[in-house]
């Protein structure tokens, strides 16, 4: 960017002196235009590998008025190399980290067992919010995947027809289902953004680790202990990061300039990768991690016993509203 | 086998712009798409010089580096050519492209773009020469005909060559010691890694 | 991106550029396919959501399976001259061709050229006849249109006379069209026939056949190349003339040449020169005068060539010595060292060529304009030889032939002019007695003063030229000095956006009783008015829809062969002529030398046997060797004709020793096969192999000096010194007239009447027979003699150039020392310059309209620009009409780059909404704007105007809204380069 103001300047610069020139017929000073012409190196020489050679089109595209961006070869290597290998690196470095977690911690299991008593934790329109926000992105996400490995994975193993039509289908796919999923990303960032304000019993949460690394360890928590704050705010932030980046990328003859679709779609790979890896950790942690804890979104219910050891505070929050008016309600029956 | 490249000689282009309409006449390219455009640089300035400019069928073509389809490939005549039938409109060609050549129908869901057009050099596409099929997706096959880009050959003023760069660039060379100037083989560092010494 | 049909709105907003996609659809009028670009049953399914889209036209594609016919034609557009080459399959035209074989294009194109297959296509075309009615337009048939048409014109005749009809011709005409259709004319009975000659280079034509004989380009495009100098003034070639740039620029590159550019505008041509002088519009006299007083100063004239060749340079001399350097700044702003410079270079690097165009002649000093660059050019010794010459590139693709071929108020064809013997001429040819026609004009009663005039009379007195017919219209009739005013307009080819004055001409059509637009598009002239009935539109084909020659700038002929029979219901200019001929009852005379043949709806002349007509008739100008035979041997073996000096080798069998097109003059007849002159008034080549001198057209001698050359004449020539034209009493003198043979002695004799004295002034112009002109070439003499070209034109208004400041002139200081001229009446209207220009020094409009305004051309289009506009191709390159505006200037109105402006100019409250182009292509003070514009006025979008699906696709205000009065003199010529305006942002 700053580069970009240089050559402006630049050329603004080099503009001001062939005024001066043509704008004093005082002056009897040839005008060789022929003489002045400008040249291809001169302007790459003060680009210095960046920015844009840019003119006058009569077409009403401006962007067409861009006649050399010698810096867009260094966005295809950034897009190759960094957030190729970053996408790759997050994704499998996630499931590898959760492999080993599993070998030494393995399942955390509900240390006082099942109660059989279930208490409601989500209901079904939260649990209808998650599902689509879970589903769509993980059509998304593998989706985009498919087109930073794609190519190198997939291709080779069902052939180029075939891996054109899956990715076709995979953007068109990737454009549909993004809208879903910010319908619920606004949902859920509704829904549970009370509870996800960080207070000072995060604390103590964070203090112990979260109690996932040592048995028997359970710090309090409310309805969502850190760990789950720390997703929540990674999904609504990385989530609107890449709401905006796609709909940036979505509409791109209606809004912004290249340079800021190359800004936006490297922003629009790195956050998809970095949430991907969260949300890796999300599943394992609410699926084979834990026992017990897919029921919340599954049945939309939890065991008090798991409750007990993962949200103390939630429950005790919970039974205290219960029992004050189902009390008023015994009461009279007593 | 000859590779083939574009050079404009920005000391000829008076921005006429036969070189796109004679693009369009040839491949019936719909409004809103310029596989080729001319530029006017320091407009109004002594100094101006125009350059057309298309696709210039860069060597490690960045386009093809970053394609999520790889739908790019490099014909032996050096022309980097893209087959529609992949291509999904991702834009990252156009992110990547140093020229502005990919081009987009807006025609796609929500207004996205549509498969990608750009210059083909005049040589059509992966589909069978001068097939039907081929017309309808990329147009004329003029390169199988024996022929060069038509932009080129009716450039009125000679300024845009098209053929093998050792010979084009033979051409510029020569017109360059002729006249004693010469704005440079506009893009060719950029494209080709390497410019037109004289 | 305004391809949806839009009215009442003048402005376009992101949605419609939003609805591209959509209106791709609208585009294409042959059913594109909605191909699909995938392979498989699934994928193609995703195309149809969106994901995939490839659409193409099957009309586009060459089928390699099937015959392709190769047909050559002409582009038809600018006056270069371009070859096109069509391949055409089952009479569509499929695909186009570099024409690698042309000695004048070599495969090349500009943006028109390259996108000319779209014409025959485009369905923005009118497609069949149609009529106002009610304000509605209706579909009717040929016969019914040819049949109302007639019967009006026919009424208007009884009740004001022929003179009443203006019949305005075209530029795109073919060579045997435009004649065709100057015949009609005399044969209608009126001079009141014009076309675009008269708002492009009438001022040229008849400022340089004033000074030396001929009123054309006196060398080629080709020939720059051998110039070291050019300079270019009121020229944009690389907009105007793009394929011209080839040989400039080569030139440039291979002499090393300088190119030196003077113009108000930093033009793309002027990017490309070696010395840009910004100069103010409308200065140009004091500016020649200016570097004059230099090459006068330092002797750098050439004495020889003067002495020999040029009469009358001394008096010019003592005009010159009053613009000396500080008076030339003072009046133009060009520093004296800058014009010191010029002088010098172009009087001592010769070659030395001089090409101006519309910068030059559009003002009401065109034609003194033009003469001052011919004496430039005279001093200097740069006229007749290789890389010299006054290069006029002239518009459009035949606009040299349609003058040639006197769609002219003031000709006949040929430059025979109207008097008596030129009618004479042209009855023999016709063979038609000359009293038919007087039987034919109107006879003038006594008005406003002014005397009768006989019907005779008549015939010999100029008409009415094209940019004043609203005028003839509107005026009292008192005021136009014919039988009444001007009634009904019948318009071939011509936009009506093309003269200043656009409300007035607003008004001239309305009041109109009869208009009919006979063209390939409606153009403004059915769009602009209000009319409610009596308004016809004749669907036309282009030149590529029918054959005849073509004459480019350089006098060369080609022959356009029929591309694909004309589209829709349209039909070609010669049955069009033919069928309202034979309805005014007339064809039976008009006709009879003519093979007639079954066209496309009725009978029709072929054009062959027109030219053969004009071959009979053309002695005056040499257009009598381009046989429609040798033009088309020529189009076989264009790859013969050598690149610089446009010559084929001698010894080729069909085409040798020619120049290419057999540039005019090409004398005798076509067996005597004379090679045509690329070069007028060489010396260095003898006559029978293109040479020439001078043209004595003024008389022999003026205040007792000679006008016949003095020690100068072609190579070979058997007189060595200057000589009159050739008579059969020169002839007999000589004892030459033993040469005629017998045949050719009886022809002379039967136009002689056998009268001695009629058959001794029988001449090589009049001569049916060639003999004379045979015999005076084959002595190595110039059919029309040896003279002296003319430093001063005593017949004109001013005989020796004088500057004269702009009608509206932003300069009032300088009108008390440079007023225009004194008011006066010309072609049957007055003209009130110099009454305007009083009330404008007075008003001080030059206050409150600040700006000078100049127009001029865009490469994407070409003149009204209603057939470019049209062609989609070319119409996405320009889709706004703009202003161009300084920096300094936009900054201070708050006016930013594309954004919207008032255009404000200082007559009939007239205003422009357009885009703000803001650059320095511009001085401080000076805008500029395109002229090809039309179909906005004063901010009404008059889309819904034209009939349903054939408005072209971008519409824009037309400049001439702006511009104001100021006509030249001599020709009647509009100012279109220099007045005032305002500009604020909108």
């Amino acid at each position: 960017m700053q580069l970009k103001t240089f050559v402006s300047q630049l050329l603004a610069a080099f503009a001001l002196v062939t005024v001066v020139a043509l704008g004093a017929p005082a002056s009897a000073q040839q005008i060789n235009p022929t003489a002045n012409s400008v040249q291809e190196q001169q302007l790459l020489d003060a680009l210095q590998g960046q920015g844009t050679v840019s003119g006058r089109v009569s077409i009403p595209d401006q962007r067409s008025a861009d006649l050399i961006k010698p810096g867009n070869p260094g966005w295809a290597n950034l897009h190759n190399g960094t957030v190729s290998t970053l996408s790759i690196v997050a994704i499998l470095g996630t499931l590898g980290l959760l492999t080993l977690f599993f070998l030494i911690r393995g399942r955390i299991r509900v240390e006082s067992g099942m109660s059989g008593r279930m208490i409601p934790r989500f209901n079904a329109i939260e649990r209808f919010a998650h599902w689509m926000l879970a589903a769509s992105f993980i059509v998304l996400a593998i989706s985009g995947l498919n087109l930073v490995i794609g190519r190198a994975v997939i291709r080779p193993i069902i052939g180029e027809g075939a891996f054109g039509t899956l990715t076709a289908w995979g953007k068109l796919a990737h454009n549909y289902l993004a809208w879903p999923f910010m319908v619920a990303l606004a949902l859920v960032f509704l829904f549970w953004v009370v509870h996800n304000i960080p207070n000072r019993i995060d604390l103590q949460w964070i203090k112990q680790g979260g109690g996932i690394l040592k048995k028997g360890a359970h710090p309090p928590a409310g309805k969502f202990n850190f760990g789950q704050k720390l997703i929540f705010w990674a999904v609504v932030l990385g989530g609107a990061a890449l709401s905006f980046t796609g709909i940036m990328l979505l509409f791109p003859a209606e809004t912004a300039t290249p340079a800021d679709w190359q800004l936006f779609q490297i922003i629009h790979g790195v956050v998809a990768a970095l949430l991907s890896a969260v949300i890796i950790a999300h599943i394992y942690i609410g699926t084979v991690g834990m026992e017990g804890a897919f029921d919340a979104m599954g049945k939309g219910e939890v065991d008090i016993n798991w409750a007990k050891e993962h949200h103390a505070l939630w429950v005790e929050e919970v039974e205290a509203r219960e029992s004050r008016p189902r009390g008023r309600a015994a009461t009279p029956a007593e | 086998m000859a590779r083939m490249k574009f050079l404009c000689d920005a000391d000829r282009c008076i921005e006429c712009n036969a070189c796109v309409t004679a693009c369009k006449n040839e491949h019936e390219v719909p409004w809103g798409i310029n596989r080729r455009r001319v530029v006017t640089i320091n407009d109004g300035l002594p100094g101006e010089r125009s350059v057309s400019m298309a696709c210039m069928h860069c060597t490690d073509a960045p386009c093809a580096s970053v394609c999520p389809v790889s739908c790019f490939y490099t014909t032996d005549d050096g022309v980097v050519l893209h087959s529609k039938d992949t291509c999904i409109g991702c834009g990252y060609c156009f992110y990547a492209c140093p020229f502005g050549a990919p081009q987009y129908p807006r025609v796609g869901n929500f207004g996205t773009r549509g498969k990608m057009d750009k210059c083909t050099y005049c040589s059509g596409g992966p589909e069978a020469d001068r097939s039907e099929a081929e017309y309808v997706k990329y147009g004329t096959n003029r390169l199988a005909e024996g022929k060069l880009p038509l932009c080129a050959e009716m450039c009125s003023t000679k300024a845009l060559l098209a053929g093998d760069g050792d010979i084009i660039a033979d051409i510029y060379r020569e017109r360059v010691v002729t006249r004693g100037y010469g704005s440079g083989a506009w893009g060719w560092r950029t494209a080709y890694g390497d410019s037109v010494s004289v | 991106m305004l391809v949806k049909r839009r009215t009442g709105e003048a402005t376009r907003g992101r949605l419609a550029s939003v609805a591209a996609g959509l209106a791709a659809k609208t585009i294409d009028r042959r059913s594109f396919l909605r191909g699909s670009g995938l392979a498989v049953g699934g994928i193609a399914a995703a195309s149809a959501m969106g994901a995939g889209f490839v659409r193409r036209a099957e009309a586009g594609r060459v089928d390699p399976e099937q015959n392709v016919e190769i047909r050559k034609n002409i582009c038809t557009h600018c006056s270069v001259g371009c070859t096109v080459t069509a391949e055409v399959q089952n009479g569509v035209w499929v695909g186009q061709e570099p024409s690698w074989t042309s000695p004048i294009n070599r495969g090349t194109h500009c943006a028109k050229g390259a996108s000319v297959r779209e014409i025959v296509h485009g369905d923005r075309r009118l497609k069949y006849p149609m009529k106002k009615v009610a304000g509605q337009w209706q579909r009717i048939t040929w016969d019914q249109a040819i049949e109302e048409i007639g019967d009006k014109l026919l009424s208007i005749r009884e009740t004001s006379g022929a003179d009443s009809v203006y019949l305005l011709g075209s530029a795109k005409f073919s060579n045997e069209g435009a004649y065709l259709f100057r015949k009609f004319a005399a044969f209608w009975g009126t001079n009141n026939v014009d076309h675009q000659a008269r708002i492009c280079h009438s001022t040229t034509v008849a400022g340089v056949a004033n000074t030396w004989g001929y009123g054309a380009m006196t060398n080629s495009y080709n020939d720059i190349r051998n110039s070291k100098t050019v300079i270019f003034m009121g020229s944009n070639a690389a907009e105007a003339h793009p394929v011209s740039m080839q040989h400039i620029l080569t030139g440039k590159e291979t002499q090393r040449a300088n190119v030196i550019v003077i113009d108000p505008r930093f033009t793309r041509t002027a990017a490309h020169s070696t010395d840009y002088i910004r100069m103010r519009p409308g200065t140009d006299i004091a500016i020649i005068w200016g570097i004059m007083w230099h090459i006068f100063e330092n002797g750098w004239e050439d004495k020889e060539f003067l002495a020999a060749r040029v009469y009358g340079m001394d008096q010019v001399r003592a005009e010159v010595a009053k613009w000396n350097p500080e008076e030339v700044e003072r009046v133009t702003g060009i520093p004296g060292e800058q014009l010191r410079r010029v002088a010098e270079t172009f009087a001592t690097q010769k070659p030395s060529t001089f090409v101006w165009c519309m910068g030059g002649t559009q003002h009401t000093v065109g034609t003194a304009n033009v003469r001052a660059y011919c004496n430039l050019l005279l001093a200097t010794g740069n006229v007749g030889s290789a890389g010299t010459g006054a290069n006029i590139f002239r518009g459009h693709c035949n606009v040299q032939g349609a003058t040639d071929f006197g769609l002219d108020i003031t000709n006949l064809p040929c430059y025979y002019g109207l008097a008596e013997g030129a009618w004479k001429h042209w009855s023999r040819v016709w063979e038609v007695p000359y009293d038919y026609f007087a039987g034919r004009f109107d006879a003038v009663p006594a008005k406003g003063g002014r005397e009768a005039r006989s019907p005779e009379q008549n015939m010999a007195t100029p008409g009415i030229p094209s940019t004043r017919w609203f005028d003839a219209t509107l005026m009292e009739a008192e005021e136009v000095d014919q039988r009444d005013n001007i009634k009904a307009m019948v318009i071939f080819g011509h936009g009506g956006n093309t003269v200043p004055r656009m409300q007035e001409a607003q008004r001239g059509m309305n009041a109109l009783d009869l208009l009919v637009v006979a063209d390939p598009h409606p153009t403004t002239f059915a769009a602009l008015h209000d009319r409610t009935d009596n308004t016809y539109l004749l669907p036309m084909g282009t030149q590529f829809e029918c054959s005849g020659s073509r004459t480019a700038s350089n006098r060369s002929v080609q022959w356009g062969e029929k591309v694909v029979d004309p589209i829709f219901e349209a039909d070609n200019d010669y049955a069009v002529i033919y069928r309202l001929s034979k309805k005014l009852g007339f064809a039976e005379p008009m006709f009879k030398n003519y093979e007639m043949v079954q066209g496309k709806f009725s009978e029709e002349p072929t054009p062959e046997s027109i030219l053969r007509e004009i071959n009979r008739g053309g002695w005056s100008t040499g257009y009598t060797g381009q046989s429609p035979e040798r033009l088309k041997a020529h189009m076989r073996n264009q790859d013969k004709f050598d690149l610089v000096t446009l010559r084929a080798p001698a010894d080729d069998p069909e085409v040798g020793g020619d120049f290419y097109g057999l540039p005019w003059p090409c004398w005798g007849t076509p067996e005597f096969r004379h090679p045509g002159t690329h070069i007028l008034y060489s010396t260095d080549l003898p006559v029978k192999d293109g040479g020439g001198a001078f043209r004595p057209r003024f008389g022999l001698e003026h205040e007792g000096a000679t006008l016949l050359a003095e020690g100068s004449w072609p190579k070979g020539s058997e007189i060595e010194d200057g000589y009159p034209e050739f008579t059969m009493a020169l002839l007999k003198r000589l004892g030459w007239d033993a040469d005629l043979t017998a045949q050719e002695l009886a022809v002379i004799e039967r136009i002689g009447g056998g009268d001695p004295e009629k058959i001794d002034a029988v001449s090589w112009s009049t001569d049916l027979s060639g003999g004379i002109q045979r015999v005076a070439i084959e002595h190595g003499c110039v059919p029309f003699g040896n003279g002296k070209a003319r430093a001063i034109a005593w017949n004109l208004p001013d005989p020796i150039p004088v500057h004269r400041e702009p009608i509206y002139t932003p300069r009032p200081d300088l009108v008390a020392d440079y007023p225009t001229r004194e008011d006066g009446r010309q072609f049957r209207v007055p003209n009130l310059g110099h009454s305007i220009q009083a009330g404008v020094v007075e008003r001080k409009v030059s206050e409150s309209f600040p700006i000078v305004l100049t127009s001029g051309r865009l490469v994407e289009y070409e003149g009204g620009g209603e057939e470019t506009r049209s062609n989609p191709w070319l119409a996405e390159l320009q889709q706004d009409m703009f202003v161009e505006i300084n920096p300094q200037d936009a900054a201070a109105r708050g006016i930013t780059d594309g954004g919207w402006v008032w255009v404000t100019g200082p007559e009939a409250e007239s205003r422009a909404r357009v885009k703000a182009l803001v650059t320095e292509r511009v001085a401080p003070g000076v805008a500029f704007m395109p002229f090809h514009f039309a179909g906005w006025f004063q901010g009404e979008d008059q889309r819904g105007k034209y009939p349903q699906g054939t408005d072209p696709y971008v519409l824009g205000e037309s400049v001439n809204v702006i511009t104001t009065y100021g006509y030249d003199p001599v020709t009647g010529m509009h100012e279109g380069k220099a007045t005032l305006c305002q500009i604020a942002a909108a």
